[in-house]
């Protein structure tokens, strides 16, 4: 099979519409945090915003996105174009996405290996995929309608889980490795939902990191979850953005690394979110564990 | 044209431009009397100046919501406060209530 | 129906079954693990409302209005992505929903809690300059027949209850027990700048600004105002205008200036 996008990775240069995130750590911009980062600007990689929070007119968001955009690096990542929707892909929203990557210039754009409409409907939530060749073809080919669409290349995230479908066929390694083949897509590894996925099933995470395609991974997400029982009272783990990072993820993320080398980083906290000082403290222990994996790598290279 | 005799009234240009040009002269003048702040025309901002409104989640939730339908709930917050003898049904009454079930 | 169709409706409905075709590990009860995206869904729409609506949220306590939300939620989930809009449908639900009627003017607040939101994500736009409007008096003439356009992020509540008195009080300015609800005010929400403000208009306010929004002239929307009320005054309202940014431009619609 020969790759058929236009946005197979370049091994030369950047890519023209965008530079890539510098390889360290950056925080989720919430509104709360708005003014004390404009006051402090503090030292931080990069931000990340919810595409769809930002698709509004005009008012304080843009103010204030402008203003730290002129400051940081930009990932925007969006979080309801429901890639992995049985029906089409709402254009008019790619169009709002397009406008707004046209403002705002981000380094990274990402989405997710989910669903998350049905019908007219929007769930704000994301919905799990069946991995089978009809899911594969479908997604594929929303990927390309999306980079074709936006003149960019996107990140696509690992999901969390919960549930798996009998219809599968193909391990979700296997499947995420064939759609960045075919659409030269790139990959936002979540390690957090790649522990997640793996207690929910009973999976290594750490041998799933292993089978994906890392040389694709251009950002990873860090994030903390909250524990719950299956109806067999084995652990349920809950993708809730709402806690610390658990040790188990920063060990998992150490591995990542390990594999990966040094790496964009985003600390992720959409619940329960503490004061700003507290976000910059877990990103400043991503960048000692990326820092740490650059002198591996020199020490190897060496 | 023919409007309806509402709206083709219209107030005269001399009445307009003298309420104009005082309202230009005292909009910049500093705020008017407290007596008339405290009636009408303050500016009332929310707590912490925040009226964003929701954002979207990609991310889960660990609290539980209670899909059940029956309804028991009584309106049990600040309105208490509120409550008059010229309120219609006063409060802390029982009201049975059951969502209607989808056929 | 498709899996996703039979997964979608599943997730709406609690009475539904969880949906076939899905598998654990351990071969536990996969309703158990489907419940957590049926609970994402609604805890995730609920707690969107109540950051929209947070006065409404504590006028009946949290119990009463997550469980009212979540009624709301399942039979009118959001048909945009664009979550800031979500809930403008709810007021009018809540005038309809019987168990919320002890308190009847918790619909009027919802309506103002919407408009802030509105408000604050609304279109920029330069308010009417000082020159601009003594640029218009040099040729009072022109008045009657001018253009009024409201700023993009204004919007008008007319209550037969203290909306802003409930909510101002709800913002730690005044006591709530002072409040007489019952007391009709008209609230005034705009966003000059970057901080939405609610203002109380006097009687005739809401009939001025709904006829600069709907193309009456000035003179025309003014003598409106001016019939509305016997105590209409012209002057103070258009200083309130003017001071809190309320209008952002005045043209004269057909001919070139």
């Amino acid at each position: 099979m020969t790759m058929q996008s236009p946005f197979t990775p370049s091994t030369s240069g950047t890519p023209a519409c965008s530079d890539h995130l510098p390889v360290r750590a950056g925080l989720g911009l919430k509104p709360q945090h708005f003014t004390e980062i404009l006051a402090t600007c503090p030292d931080l990689g990069f931000f990340e915003i919810h595409a769809e929070n930002y698709l509004v007119a005009g008012g304080p968001f843009h103010h204030a996105l402008r203003r730290i955009r002129d400051h940081y690096p930009l990932s925007i990542h969006g979080v309801g174009l429901s890639i992995g929707a049985d029906g089409p892909l709402d254009v008019a929203h790619l169009d709002r996405l397009a406008a707004l990557l046209d403002r705002y210039q981000p380094q990274s754009f990402s989405e997710h290996l989910a669903w998350s409409t049905h019908g007219g409907l929007f769930f704000n939530d994301l919905l799990p995929l069946p991995y089978e060749l009809s899911t594969l073809n479908r997604v594929c080919d929303h990927i390309d309608q999306t980079q074709e669409h936006l003149q960019r290349r996107i990140l696509l995230e690992n999901p969390a889980t919960y549930l798996e479908f009998a219809a599968s066929t193909l391990d979700e390694a296997t499947f995420i490795t064939e759609i960045i083949r075919r659409t030269g897509c790139g990959l936002l590894l979540d390690v957090n939902n790649a522990y997640i996925s793996g207690v929910n099933h009973h999976r290594d995470p750490q041998a799933y990191i292993a089978a994906l395609p890392l040389a694709a991974v251009e950002e990873i997400h860090l994030a903390g979850f909250a524990e719950d029982l299956d109806a067999a009272g084995a652990p349920l783990l809950i993708d809730t953005h709402g806690a610390p990072i658990a040790a188990t993820v920063w060990e998992l993320y150490a591995f990542t690394l390990d594999r990966l080398g040094p790496t964009p980083t985003l600390i992720e906290r959409d619940n329960n979110i503490p004061s700003l000082a507290v976000l910059i403290a877990e990103a400043r222990y991503a960048e000692e564990l990326i820092r740490q994996s650059q002198r591996d790598q020199t020490e190897v290279a060496a | 044209m023919s409007n309806n005799t509402l709206t083709s009234t219209t107030l005269s240009a001399a009445a307009l431009a003298l309420a104009l040009g005082s309202a230009l002269a005292l909009s910049t003048a500093p705020a008017v009397g407290a007596e008339m702040e405290k009636c009408f025309g303050v500016a009332l901002k929310g707590k912490n100046d925040c009226a964003a409104g929701p954002g979207t989640t990609c991310a889960g939730t660990s609290k539980v919501d209670d899909q059940s339908n029956s309804w028991k709930h009584v309106p049990k917050g600040s309105c208490e406060k509120t409550a008059s003898s010229t309120s219609p049904t006063g409060f802390g009454q029982l009201m049975a209530f059951t969502a209607k079930k989808k056929s | 129906m498709n899996d996703q169709a039979l997964f979608a409706a599943a997730l709406l409905d609690p009475d539904a079954p969880c949906p076939d075709g899905l598998t654990t590990w351990n071969g536990s009860d996969p309703a158990r693990r489907f419940a957590v995206y049926r609970n994402n869904v609604i805890v995730s729409l609920i707690d969107a409302l109540a950051d929209t609506f947070p006065v409404t949220l504590e006028l009946v306590g949290e119990a009463f209005f997550r469980a009212m939300a979540g009624i709301f939620v399942r039979r009118t989930p959001p048909r945009s992505t664009l979550l800031v809009d979500y809930g403008s449908g709810l007021p009018t639900f809540i005038e309809r929903f019987e168990p919320a009627h002890p308190v009847p003017y918790l619909a009027d607040v919802a309506r103002l809690e919407m408009l802030r939101v509105r408000a604050f994500h609304a279109a920029d736009a330069d308010p009417l300059t000082l020159d601009q409007i003594a640029q218009a008096l040099t040729d009072p003439e022109r008045l009657p027949a001018l253009r009024v356009t409201p700023h993009p992020s204004l919007g008008i509540l007319s209550s037969r209850y203290a909306v802003v008195a409930l909510w101002a009080a709800h913002q730690g300015l005044g006591a709530l027990s002072d409040v007489d609800p019952y007391c009709p005010e008209t609230a005034l929400v705009v966003r000059a700048g970057l901080e939405v403000q609610v203002i109380a208009l006097p009687p005739g306010g809401d009939t001025l600004i709904t006829g600069f929004a709907t193309g009456l002239t000035l003179g025309e929307a003014a003598a409106q105002a001016t019939a509305s009320h016997e105590d209409f005054d012209l002057t103070a309202h258009l200083t309130r205008l003017l001071r809190f940014g309320a209008l952002s431009s005045l043209s004269l619609p057909t001919e070139i200036c």
